[in-house]
């Protein structure tokens, strides 16, 4: 499998500090951004306790292809094995970040958004607690691979609000779920097909407040360089004001080097039998 | 600049401007906030100062140390907290430009409600508009064939299910021709999509797709000689 990835991370306009942090990890090909909350230094610590935990585990889950009755809490049964090893160490994270905010009045309160995307030849699972996003970009496509856990997507869908009024709502920061704010976290995982030259973005609500879909898709369809397009997406949410942190992390599927399933793979399929 | 102000017997003796990085207080005379009385411990407790966060931890003291009544071993100050060491009083107090600070911070940031206010709030909201709160049920989908097998219906549970030969296919399909992954559903936020992968024909509504398709309730799917529809119902679960 060829990956081409970059990421990029920035404090934005307004903030003092970056409470955002990401990880590439590109021997396991599994990507994580999460963006932190909570008073002083908290909210750095919680997004940086949360993605480095779940890379460590799910990680460890891979290297001793664990079977799932040996992970954190009891494994979903709607999802793959790595599936599993990745909503694990959703909930182990949780686990670690909640116990610190009871056992530190410094970390009190504090939490975090995550995104994890794990990429193999068979399957693209992809994560989140909170309001960071990821996005499938395919041919001229943006679809999200997350749902939003905050206010203003509940009263969407019950239709309380319009999409117009959704957009300057008050609410729209006000999160439903987070790591780390109680003792369980239910997180939504999905899982779907890779394709060659697909392309997928992390990125916490730094970009997306101020720069939309179809305008991300339009600056990501007009690049190939993964490292430029991350630059550009960036300053983008900066020129618009840069209210909050903005990460981003980009990943272009090349070459996927599935199973081949070529005419002649089949013959030989049938008379294996 | 913040300010700790002693009180005892509702008198105030004392008030001390925050100019450093940390207070102790204590009943040693090198505290910064020294109280000359056996119900305080010698070195008591100590308040530090971080950017615009104050942090009062108790020193494990003898008698212990109170803020709004509750003992605690440390405590992120707020404005106004009233702390308690042995029988004298200490009150907290922020400068307007520090309470200004933490406002507009605090409209800012990115909160988290827990569940049983998020329900109180948009049920309230609801109920102004005159709406009831509806049950959000999961709309699960289901596989049901027509054509080709005797599988009946199947429902689509897994996040990913793959249709094939290959015999971890959660649909086994047969035939000479057909691939170990002919194709896939994967449940996505916005629904149900196919997507073909064996380079084999997968027609919706007698359309062959290309990639990915999006199903919409009673699309018919073909695969080889296999026909089957494709509808969702609402599962028995609560969202």
């Amino acid at each position: 499998m060829k990956l081409t990835t970059a990421g990029l991370s920035d404090v934005g306009l307004k903030r003092g500090s970056n409470e955002d942090y990401f990880v590439m990890d590109t021997s396991t090909n599994l990507y994580i951004v999460a963006d932190g909350m909570g008073g002083h230094l908290a909210g750095e610590i919680a997004s940086k306790i949360a993605a480095n935990t779940i890379q460590k585990n799910v990680n460890h889950w891979i290297t001793k292809d664990s079977p799932e009755d040996e992970l954190f809490d009891f494994p979903d049964s709607t999802l793959s094995r790595r599936g599993n090893y990745i909503l694990s160490g959703i909930r182990l994270a949780n686990r670690v970040v909640y116990e610190m905010s009871r056992e530190h009045a410094e970390y009190k309160g504090m939490g975090t958004t995550i995104v994890v995307l794990a990429i193999m030849h068979s399957a693209v699972i992809a994560a989140n607690v909170g309001d960071s996003r990821i996005y499938l970009i395919r041919g001229n496509m943006i679809e999200p691979l997350s749902k939003e856990h905050n206010m203003v997507t509940e009263q969407l869908e019950m239709g309380l609000i319009s999409k117009e009024e959704a957009e300057t709502s008050p609410l729209r920061h006000i999160l439903t779920r987070s790591l780390g704010s109680s003792d369980t976290v239910d997180a939504d995982i999905f899982e779907v097909e890779p394709m060659n030259n697909d392309c997928f973005l992390l990125c916490t609500d730094g970009l997306t407040d101020h720069v939309s879909d179809d305008e991300i898709l339009r600056i990501i369809r007009n690049g190939d360089d993964p490292e430029h397009l991350c630059q550009q997406l960036v300053s983008e949410a900066n020129e618009r004001g840069g209210n909050d942190n903005i990460t981003v992390s980009l990943i272009f599927v090349d070459r996927l080097d599935g199973e081949r399933q070529g005419l002649l793979k089949r013959f030989w399929y049938f008379f294996k039998k | 600049m913040a300010r700790v102000i002693l009180v005892f017997n509702k008198k105030v003796i004392k008030e001390y401007p925050f100019g450093k990085d940390n207070m102790t207080i204590g009943r040693n005379e090198g505290n910064d906030i020294a109280i000359d009385n056996l119900a305080v411990s010698g070195l008591h407790a100590r308040i530090d100062k971080t950017e615009n966060t104050y942090i009062l931890t108790d020193l494990q003291s003898t008698n212990g140390t109170f803020v709004n009544d509750k003992r605690i071993t440390s405590h992120r100050l707020q404005h106004k907290d009233k702390i308690i060491v042995g029988k004298h009083l200490l009150f907290f107090a922020l400068s307007k430009e520090e309470q200004a600070k933490v406002k507009e911070t605090e409209l800012d940031r990115t909160m988290i409600l827990d569940t049983a206010r998020q329900k109180d709030l948009l049920a309230k909201q609801a109920e102004k508009k005159g709406m009831e709160v509806p049950i959000k049920k999961e709309k699960i989908g289901v596989i049901s064939f027509i054509d080709g097998s005797d599988q009946g219906e199947i429902q689509l549970t897994k996040k990913l299910t793959k249709i094939g030969k290959a015999e971890t296919s959660e649909i086994r399909l047969g035939g000479l021709l057909m691939p170990p992954t002919a194709a896939t559903i994967s449940r996505r936020p916005n629904g149900y999509a196919i997507t073909t992968t064996g380079g084999k024909t997968v027609k919706v509504n007698n359309q062959a797709i290309q990639e990915s398709h999006f199903l919409k309730d009673f699309d018919t799917i073909e695969i080889g000689s296999y026909k089957f529809q494709f509808y969702t119902q609402e599962s028995e679960d609560e969202k």
